[in-house]
């Protein structure tokens, strides 16, 4: 080939890589604002979600304490279903509103320093009506001399919950679900452990990665026995993580589940 | 006779406000409502409020703005609950800060919301 024409034939080749590369930004920078229209829509649908949700639970909490007038029994029973749906609605909303504001690393960590078994307690406690209500039993183990952490405490509370929640939706009645607090060492580091067991219908192998994966529910199909949004495991290992450490489920179909979560100690910044 | 406590509610919600206007007349208040900044300081300059629940975004602006005019203007209520969609901890200092004695997360149950204001009017 004469030296002039490789040379226009390589120039022209450059523009061609410039050109692609060009709209290869273009659709990169469109597919970027498309997401980021999609998660300030989630975080306004779920703002505007919440405030009738807001109204329906205040006024069915007037019915049902009375203060319009005596319920029958019967009346109390459906006004206190209609709160108990509400709430819930109002935690699935909450969740997706968590979720879009991390996938727009909108999350930040407010750290304090505080004991995990507080925490834990404080999650038992608030779930202790509905493990009655499944028949389920839940212990709680904490290991002598585990350290407080510095860590946001409202996300790690959030994380124990969407945790146990999970537990329990996912143990039939009569099993068992436990929560076990120690102290490890990962590299050098000191960090705290939290496993939260149960007896239920486990997750084989090849589903542990999908289970942390944004809206993946090892079962999808509308006939699914558990519901939910499928974003509590993507959130604790998003807030885990925030704080600095790192979230894992050891489980075999049929074998109950085990989660587990590690925090270092110190400040997570 | 004594006279009934002055609660003035302000959230941009005819919904959220009709249901607690309910929730404190029935229990022996007077009720105000403002949906906007301008019109809970024009509540204020009428009467004086016993308690103000504050919501923290409003049309016309951020509800702290109401409290801190509110101070300007010597009409401050007695005692002011921020009432807020999530109990992050920025917004709980934001609001101690401008002078809130509680930050309290929609929908507050019921019997905490009376019991609050109970403790505050006497």
């Amino acid at each position: 080939m004469h030296p002039v024409d490789s040379t226009t034939t390589a120039e022209h080749r450059v523009v061609q890589l410039e050109e692609a590369l060009n709209e290869a930004a273009q659709i990169n920078a469109e597919l970027q604002s498309r997401d980021a229209l999609k998660t300030q829509f989630l975080a306004n649908i779920s703002h505007d979600l919440r405030t009738p949700l807001t109204a329906i639970i205040t006024h069915a909490e007037i019915l049902r304490d009375g203060i319009l007038g005596p319920l029958s029994e019967k009346q109390r029973d459906s006004v206190a279903s209609i709160i108990g749906g509400g709430r819930q609605l109002l935690e699935a909303v909450g969740e997706i509103l968590t979720y879009a504001r991390g996938a727009a690393n909108q999350l930040t960590v407010s750290p304090s320093d505080f004991h995990i078994t507080a925490v834990v307690a404080q999650v038992a406690a608030l779930n202790e009506p509905l493990m009655v209500k499944k028949g389920l039993s839940l212990s709680v183990d904490v290991t002598p001399g585990v350290p407080s952490l510095v860590a946001d405490r409202e996300q790690v509370m959030h994380v124990v919950s969407n945790l146990l929640g999970n537990a329990i939706a996912f143990t039939p009645s009569g099993g068992r679900v436990w929560v076990a607090v120690t102290s490890t060492s990962e590299r050098g580091t000191t960090h705290v452990q939290v496993e939260v067991g149960d007896t239920g219908i486990g997750i084989a192998p090849e589903h542990h990665d999908l289970v942390f994966r944004e809206f993946a529910q090892v079962d999808p199909s509308p006939s699914r026995r558990h519901h939910g949004t499928g974003l509590g495991l993507t959130i604790a290992r998003r807030l885990v993580e925030l704080n600095g450490g790192r979230i894992w489920v050891e489980s075999q179909l049929g074998e109950g589940s085990r989660f587990y979560f590690t925090l270092p100690v110190g400040d997570p910044r | 006779m004594e006279a009934r406590p002055h609660i003035l509610i302000v959230d941009d919600s005819a919904d959220v406000t009709g249901a607690l206007r309910v929730l404190f007349e029935e229990t022996g208040n007077d009720v105000s409502v403002a949906n906007t900044i301008r019109d809970a300081v024009a509540v204020a300059e009428g009467r004086a409020v016993d308690v103000m629940l504050l919501d923290l975004t409003l049309p016309d602006g951020d509800g702290l703005t109401v409290l801190t005019t509110m101070r300007a203007r010597a009409t401050e209520p007695r005692v002011t609950a921020a009432l807020t969609g999530r109990a992050e901890p920025e917004v709980a200092a934001r609001c101690s800060a401008a002078g809130c004695r509680a930050v309290l997360v929609k929908p507050v149950p019921i019997a905490e919301l009376l019991r609050c204001v109970r403790e505050w009017t006497t």
